[in-house]
């Protein structure tokens, strides 16, 4: 079975409220001096697509619409098991909204062209739009399958865990398909060995421009269907009320009369 | 028509909040949109006696899908329903919830065909000389943005708990049409084969739908510590979370993850103990009514996040709070 994952590299998210800050005319993140890093549901997606591997035999290939610094995450997923990576990389695809990334990435799989099984992170933990995955599923004519957590069973159709509210659901889907991934115990991401991180520094990572992928700016759909239209930081202007008392048990007490003045608790 | 269409999947028993949500949430675009039509697609099995319930909150006109084959329906058969009636009532906006079903798969696929636009997860919206622009959380709530969508239908989803049901009114007029599945059922190429009903689930209060909830972090130290947090939830009647090292140390199961990479939710109290107050969590409760933060750090994050504070150790403070509470609860 081949699995291909889509991958996006992004700002570290856990970057601290105080050291957070936008660009109102980008209307986009300012990078400053924060590292980039796997978005964390992809870096689930490329853990659930190694574990596959692991257990039903096959090869993983990671892809990723990016720059040249994306090939830092695409070494670390081939460190992580992976057994190839391509870089997509164009100007072109730097305006591009969800619907654009939608056609590049189908585009590249068309290249790519024998896979089984795409898996792509539930949404991307930027602007968590969650609409790559489903578009791109659209845009290849193949079923989707949304927020699995694990492959159960690979075996000319692939079955797949969902978790839900009050338990899991096992999906099954024909291949080829696509999924997007949700985390859950079974998949958090593993470190990348030392032997790992040796070959994947040896592994060649090819770029595909928009030429390569037969793709043109009228292609691309030059008309974006989402555009931002205003972006801000919100003013948190949350005072916190310390409770006092001389000692933890009056805290409690009086931390009880608090919420029930307010009505928060009966 | 233009017209505002909300869907909404029910059961015999119940009509879903958030399809209650939705309705409010429709109803207050259309009046800043000149007083549109509401239109609700109602699917499930046996609901027909719930649609008046709808209109009671707000629907002007109620779809109704009532098959057997919607009992659980698969996301296909969803998709399918609502593209056929999309592309015959032709509606101004689309409003869908952004649940596992409808918002993760139906929104993004239901744009994808018919060649429009979607912002997921709003959490509001306001009109601007007659253009929608929706307001929605980005960067884990850390900022907050509003998108347009340039196409010819205007398809979002709403985020559960960002608008609040509006009253029942039993006298609301409307109408109550059914939609033929014709020509036939449509057939589905993922298929749900089983459904675990998970055992931890019973007697418990789902995250979803709790007016409190009890969350714990890396300060809890340790499962058994969990256990005096699922003890005071049982006092407030409160659902549990924690924090994602809580999860990721097996304290919690990861379906009460709350945070970017886990559950976003809003109740009306949230009580984080021994939680630092990482964007990572916070981008899951920051929208919390109330936040009540008990930590023995002073300088944790929290305490800038959070309504309330106790600086102190949970050791200490939670015993004689639950014993506080338990004597509130009976006088």
């Amino acid at each position: 079975m081949h699995i291909v994952v889509c991958l996006k590299q992004i700002i570290d998210p856990e970057v601290p409220f105080h050291l957070f800050r936008i660009d109102p005319v980008a209307k986009a993140q300012i990078r400053g001096s924060h590292p980039l890093v796997i978005s964390s549901y992809d870096e689930v997606a490329v853990e659930v697509a190694i574990q596959a591997k692991e257990r039903f035999g096959g090869r993983v290939t990671i892809v990723s619409i990016g720059t040249k610094e994306t090939v830092q995450a695409l070494h670390q997923a081939l460190a992580m098991g992976a057994d190839a990576a391509v870089l997509l990389c164009d100007p072109l695809f730097e305006r591009t909204d969800s619907f654009g990334k939608a056609q590049i990435l189908a585009a590249a799989l068309r290249k790519i062209g024998d896979f089984d099984l795409i898996l792509c992170g539930r949404q991307a933990g930027d602007v968590e739009m969650g609409l790559v995955g489903p578009f791109l599923a659209e845009e290849l004519g193949i079923p989707c399958a949304t927020l699995v957590s694990n492959l159960v069973s690979a075996n000319g159709k692939v079955r797949l865990k969902r978790p839900t509210e009050s338990g899991c659901e096992v999906l099954e889907a024909p291949l080829p398909c696509l999924a997007t991934v949700t985390n859950d115990e079974s998949n958090v991401p593993r470190y990348a060995s030392v032997k790992g991180i040796r070959a994947a520094m040896r592994t060649p990572i090819p770029t595909w421009t928009a030429a390569d992928l037969g793709l043109n700016a009228p292609a691309l759909g030059q008309e974006r269907r989402i555009e931002i239209d205003e972006m801000w930081i919100p003013q948190r202007e949350i005072r916190c009320e310390l409770i006092a008392g001389e000692s933890a048990e009056e805290k409690a007490r009086n931390l009880a009369l608090r919420l029930r003045e307010m009505g928060a608790v009966r | 028509m233009a017209s505002i269409l909300t869907s909404c999947i029910g059961t015999s028993s119940s009509i879903p909040r958030s399809g209650l949500e939705l309705l409010a949430a429709a109803r207050s675009l259309s009046q800043q949109l000149g007083g549109i039509p509401v239109q609700t697609l109602f699917l499930g099995s046996g609901v027909k006696e719930q649609a008046s319930a709808l209109i009671h909150h707000g629907a002007d006109q109620v779809l109704l899908a009532d098959h057997p084959c919607l009992e659980h329906p698969e996301d296909e058969v969803v998709l399918g329903i609502a593209e056929r009636t999309v592309r015959q009532l032709a509606p101004r906006v689309v409003l869908l919830p952004q649940d596992e079903l409808s918002g993760g798969h139906v929104g993004p696929r239901l744009a994808y065909r018919l060649k429009t636009g979607i912002v997921t997860d709003c959490t509001g919206f306001a009109v601007q000389n007659g253009h929608i622009r929706w307001l929605r959380p980005v960067y884990g709530g850390k900022a907050m943005a509003y998108m347009c969508i340039r196409g010819p239908l205007q398809i979002a989803t709403i985020r559960s708990r960002a608008f609040e049901p509006l009253p029942a009114d039993p006298l609301r007029a409307g109408e109550i049409q059914e939609v033929s599945l014709a020509p036939e059922v449509p057939s589905t190429s993922v298929t749900v084969v089983e459904r675990v009903e998970a055992a931890e689930a019973e007697g418990g209060i789902s995250l979803d739908r709790a007016e409190i909830i009890v969350s714990g972090g890396r300060g809890m130290g340790s499962a058994e510590g969990f256990s005096i947090l699922h003890e005071m939830a049982r006092v407030l009647g409160a659902a549990v979370g924690g924090s994602r090292p809580a999860a990721d140390m097996g304290w919690v199961p990861h379906s009460h993850l709350i945070g970017q990479t886990g559950k976003i939710v809003a109740p009306n109290l949230y009580i984080a103990v021994g939680i630092s107050g990482a964007t990572q969590h916070m981008a899951g409760a920051g929208s919390s009514k109330t936040i009540v933060a008990i930590n023995k750090d002073p300088d944790a994050p929290i305490f800038k996040l959070a309504h309330i504070g106790v600086v102190g150790e949970w050791e200490k403070v939670i015993p004689p709070l639950i014993q506080a509470l338990q004597e509130m609860g009976s006088c």
